[in-house]
């Protein structure tokens, strides 16, 4: 699987699970990778914490305090490139 | 799997538990002054998770907790152990890991003391549990932050030297667009109201505090800037889990009374204990503490050893310790009957005590919700 590949499976996992968890399904079809989770209010405290065990169990990588970032949780898009990045620095 | 604390943690408490019925308490509905807090810290209470190089104790998360609960046990005031546990875990864990040099050294050593009183502010009228909704600002302004805005509910506020304080940053951010900073209370701009009128908790005085346009120094900056929810959700792991084992001790003693009373108390010719209504009720007292303390030792001990797990033990503890405690304490005041309703009895205050565990660190609705939702709810 190619870099890109990887990076949108990592982002239609994230997609499927916000949609689901947090926007009772998403009926109107509204999230996208470039949504800004942090500005919509879509990520609360409460939210943002069962994202991170989300992300943590589902990919495997640790989402240490510095990588709680708003850079990071800005939107799918940014969040499925740190999990990439963090997977891919473990592998190496 | 060993339940058994070792000889170091055994003799850890029961000097804590001894030196604590030495101390003065606070008059009744009074919070502790000073000189109760410096006496907690030369016994070590106010610095217990501390850094050693900075004065403390250096322990972990269980260590702390069963301190704090032989700290209560050994008969000091629930309100001024409430405090203490404030100051350590909500401010001392976020300034040991996070602050920056030289101010993280100069505090430290004084919160260890207990000659520098630390208060948590995050809470506001209009953001509780709902922290994205913060209206407190910090706007950097060459070397300093101008901070704006009111916090309404501040333990160890009115008494506080360092308030440990969240503000908004970057407001397209939302939740993760908070700082925290440590202010100074003489810092000009910065004001703590009277002490609020609670109805319990007394030996603890919170307070609204107000910042119009306090000035705050860059190196009084905790960690970085948008860093201020991460780290407010790591202090909390510690205050969630380790502060209710002040309530552990609280109803040990709570327990230890009850059955000292039914076994002295004579009804219909006989003692209370002896009739099984009332030993039941005492057989479920001690069931709810014993219970409730595992699943908080656990959660500790799941902080201690960085577990994945350890945000829903705490909640789990957490609600146990809530329920226990209130339902004791409605059963002690059965037990006791119509003397133990006197103000003077302690009875009511217990309860009155435990009431609030409903509500801060996380109400028992939002440690439900993080339990459902690590059920996959
Ligand atoms: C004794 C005491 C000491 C405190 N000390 C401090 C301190 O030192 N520093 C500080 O900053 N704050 C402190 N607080 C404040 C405390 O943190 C808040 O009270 C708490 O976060 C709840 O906020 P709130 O009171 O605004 O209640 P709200 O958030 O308005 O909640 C009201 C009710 O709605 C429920 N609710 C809210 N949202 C949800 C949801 N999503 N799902 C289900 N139910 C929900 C709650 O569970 C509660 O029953 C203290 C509070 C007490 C009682």
């Amino acid at each position: 699987m190619t870099a890109m590949q990887e990076r949108e499976e990592i982002a239609a996992k994230l997609l499927a699970f916000i949609r689901n968890s947090f926007l009772a399904g998403d009926p109107q079809g509204e999230l996208t990778g470039d949504t800004p989770l942090l500005a919509l209010g879509i990520l609360n405290s409460l939210n943002t914490a069962t994202l991170i065990a989300y992300t943590q169990e589902e990919f495997g990588v640790k989402v240490p305090l510095h990588d709680v970032s708003p850079e990071n949780f800005k939107s799918v898009d940014s969040l499925s490139s740190m999990v990439h990045e963090r997977r891919s620095t473990a592998d190496a | 799997m060993d339940f058994d604390p070792s000889p170091e943690q055994r003799q850890r408490a029961a000097s804590i538990r001894t030196a604590a019925g030495g101390l003065p308490r606070p008059e009744r509905g009074t919070p502790a002054g000073r000189d109760l807090w410096e006496a907690a810290g030369k016994i070590g209470v106010t610095g217990l998770c501390l850094p050693a190089d900075c004065g403390g104790g250096g322990l972990g998360a269980l260590d702390t907790a069963l301190a704090l609960e032989a700290f209560r046990a050994g008969g000091a005031d629930t309100g001024h152990s409430f405090g203490i546990a404030a100051h350590l875990l909500a401010c001392g864990t976020v300034l040991a890991e996070h602050a920056h040099e030289p101010v993280r050294a100069e505090l430290l050593r004084g919160l260890a003391a207990g000659t520098t009183i630390a208060a948590n502010a995050m809470t506001e009228d209009e953001a509780g549990s709902d922290l994205s909704r913060l209206a407190t600002t910090a706007v950097a302004d060459g070397d300093s932050y101008v901070l704006n805005g009111v916090k309404s509910f501040v333990s160890n506020g009115p008494l506080a030297d360092v308030v440990v304080t969240y503000a908004v940053t970057s407001p397209e951010a939302g939740y993760l667009g908070l700082s925290v900073f440590a202010v100074r209370t003489g810092s000009p701009g910065f004001r703590a109201g009277p002490a609020l009128d609670k109805a319990g908790l007394a030996g603890c005085a919170a307070a609204r505090v107000e910042f119009a346009g306090c000035r705050v120094p860059r190196s009084h900056l905790i960690g970085s800037e948008g860093q201020g929810s991460a780290i407010f959700q790591g202090s909390m792991a510690w205050e969630r889990a380790c502060l209710p084992a002040i309530y552990l001790g609280a109803m040990q003693e709570q327990l230890d009374q009850c059955l000292a009373h039914c076994r002295q108390r004579r009804q219909f010719g006989r003692r209370i204990g002896d009739f099984q209504a009332v030993a039941h009720r005492l057989a479920t007292m001690r069931r709810r503490l014993e219970s409730s303390r595992l699943l908080l030792y656990r959660a500790c001990w799941l902080i201690d050893r960085d577990s994945p797990g350890a945000g829903e033990a705490v909640a789990l503890a957490k609600v146990a310790v809530t329920e226990a405690a209130i339902a004791n304490g409605v059963d002690a005041a059965r037990l006791s009957g119509a003397q133990g309703y006197l103000a003077g009895a302690g009875v009511g205050s217990h309860l009155q005590d435990a009431v609030p565990l409903h509500i801060f660190s996380g109400t028992t609705d939002i440690q439900q919700e993080i339990i459902a939702r690590g059920m996959g709810l």
